[in-house]
């Protein structure tokens, strides 16, 4: 299916991270597919008529305000993305403003939006938003951050000097990639709220569920002992299966 | 079927994600605790959830299994864990079923994917497993033999062979389609092929064109971009010809 590999390169790979979903979740719950050629037949071609060009904001892929900003009959310009090679902003970096009215001021990412470029710095470069105005009621006015180009918006901030820096992807000694500042050759540590998913901070804080899941130390467990059998041979063994019936002759063409 | 496919290994729908979990797994009860026994009514409730989590809006599952902690297990654990998940899968596809008819939201719908992903990883393992040991006494993969043939439209194709009791020369039944034709030579064909190689040079064509637009139009949005990342990103474009280009210059003075 051409169409899935094509929707495959548009979802960041931290978004995918950050949503602990399987990759095949997240595109079957935003794909938009209106026609699909009826699969087994040969008279028919992979034919596939889905929505191609989806408008991706601060709204993530999966969730219903996705949805609803990509209806069918919604078609918006094409926003062109400056390439950026190898991401480097992670949530939970220091990062220092570049543009805007918090230009100079220094903050925590809250969010990376990789589709667009874009991180979110927590209570900064914001602007006021009124929610539920009606003809009754005046509404309520919160703060709400804005996005932020990576390429123009912020920079990483060193952690010796505390300036903005540039920074560089190198190998240490250990062959661990790292981040590494341009300003003072320090390892800017990829921070440990990088992990934080939509169902936990860190891996450490997952609350397991009782029912459904397996444990770590089952998991860990090493069950495997090699055998000259098959693994239909090994189970037959297992469940005392006797079979001496030799197979009829057969031919594959 | 035997009673050891009654000792199910109850817990293994998705894993936790800790990678440590030396507090809850070191005692020996919890170790015990892992292994069920399925479930003392065994009809077709079975195919609903526990009547504790139909009312729940969130039922939240750790991550599917991965191939190398399937690698490490015994042919048993996998058959058990094999039909473990397709229980659950079972489970899945009533309650979504279950749900749509009483025009409720189903909870997670992400489960299905994970037990499906698991389920794949394990085929694959035991896929891994008997071509390993039919290459040790064989010679071959053992797996169902895949010809490389020209379809009768003069396509590359790829033919899966099929398993029969009499050989292919008395076979009169078995329909001789292209497989021995090899390239058919015919106008209809050489015509087809002919539109075909249009349509696919025209996609290309296409691509590149479209590539070296998108290329222009980055030069005339961003023109302190980092030029070796868009060299990177779109390699087939000539990128000197693209800044040269009326469209890349955008409505600011050009740096001479």
């Amino acid at each position: 299916m051409r169409i899935f590999g094509y929707l495959a390169k548009k979802v960041g790979d931290l978004t995918v991270k950050y949503s602990n979903f399987p990759e095949s979740y997240i595109k079957r719950s935003f794909e938009q597919v209106y026609w699909k050629n009826p699969t087994g037949y040969p008279q028919y071609p992979k034919a596939v008529v889905a929505r191609k060009r989806f408008r991706f904001t601060t709204n993530r892929p999966w969730t219903g305000q996705f949805r609803q900003q990509n209806d069918r009959d919604v078609h918006r310009k094409k926003v062109f993305l400056e390439p950026v090679g190898e991401w480097s902003f992670f949530r939970g970096d220091r990062v220092e403003i570049m543009v805007g009215k918090d230009k100079g001021k220094q903050g925590i990412v809250s969010q990376v939006i990789q589709e667009r470029n874009w991180v979110i710095v927590e209570g900064l470069n914001t602007h006021l938003r009124t929610v539920g105005k009606d003809k009754s009621f005046p509404g309520v006015v919160i703060q709400s951050e804005a996005p932020l180009l990576v390429t123009t918006g912020v920079k990483l901030v060193d952690p010796e000097t505390l300036k903005p820096t540039e920074i560089e992807w190198r190998y240490t000694e250990e062959g661990d990639k790292v981040r590494v500042s341009k300003a003072s050759s320090r390892i800017i540590p990829i921070p440990k709220a990088s992990e934080e998913t939509i169902d936990y901070k860190s891996k450490e804080v997952y609350i397991e569920n009782e029912q459904k899941d397996t444990k770590a130390d089952v998991i860990a467990k090493v069950t495997f002992a090699p055998k000259l059998n098959t693994f239909e041979m090994d189970i037959m063994e297992e469940m005392g299966i006797k079979e001496d019936r030799v197979p009829a002759k057969s031919y594959w063409y | 079927m035997n009673k050891l496919t009654n000792i199910l290994l109850r817990n293994t729908i998705a894993l936790c994600h800790r990678s440590q979990n030396a507090l809850l797994g070191a005692s020996v009860v919890a170790a015990k605790k892992d292994f069920h026994t399925t479930h003392a009514a065994q009809d077709l409730m079975e195919f609903f959830d526990s009547k504790k989590n139909w009312s729940e809006n969130n039922i939240r599952v750790g991550r599917a299994w991965k191939l190398d902690e399937l690698r490490i297990k015994s042919n048993t654990d996998l058959h058990k864990l094999w039909y473990v998940l397709l229980k659950e899968r079972n489970m899945l596809y009533t309650m979504e079923h279950e749900c749509k008819e009483k025009v409720r939201l189903f909870p997670n719908p992400e489960r299905i994917d994970k037990v499906q992903e698991s389920m794949n990883n394990i085929e694959t393992v035991v896929k891994e497993r008997n071509v390993a040991y039919y290459k040790l006494e064989t010679g071959e993969t053992g797996e169902r033999p895949v010809e490389d043939v020209v379809s009768l439209i003069g396509l590359p194709e790829k033919y899966e062979k099929k398993e029969y009791a009499i050989p292919q020369f008395m076979n009169t039944r078995w329909v001789r389609t292209y497989l021995e034709n090899g390239y058919i030579n015919s106008i209809a064909v050489k015509k087809f092929l002919r539109l075909y190689k249009e349509k696919q040079h025209n996609e290309e064509r296409k691509a590149r064109n479209r590539d070296f637009n998108h290329v222009q139009h980055l030069l005339k949005r961003f023109p302190d971009m980092d030029m070796e990342k868009l060299k990177a990103e779109y390699p087939n474009v000539d990128i000197e010809k693209a800044k040269r280009s009326k469209k890349a210059r955008g409505h600011f003075f050009p740096k001479y």
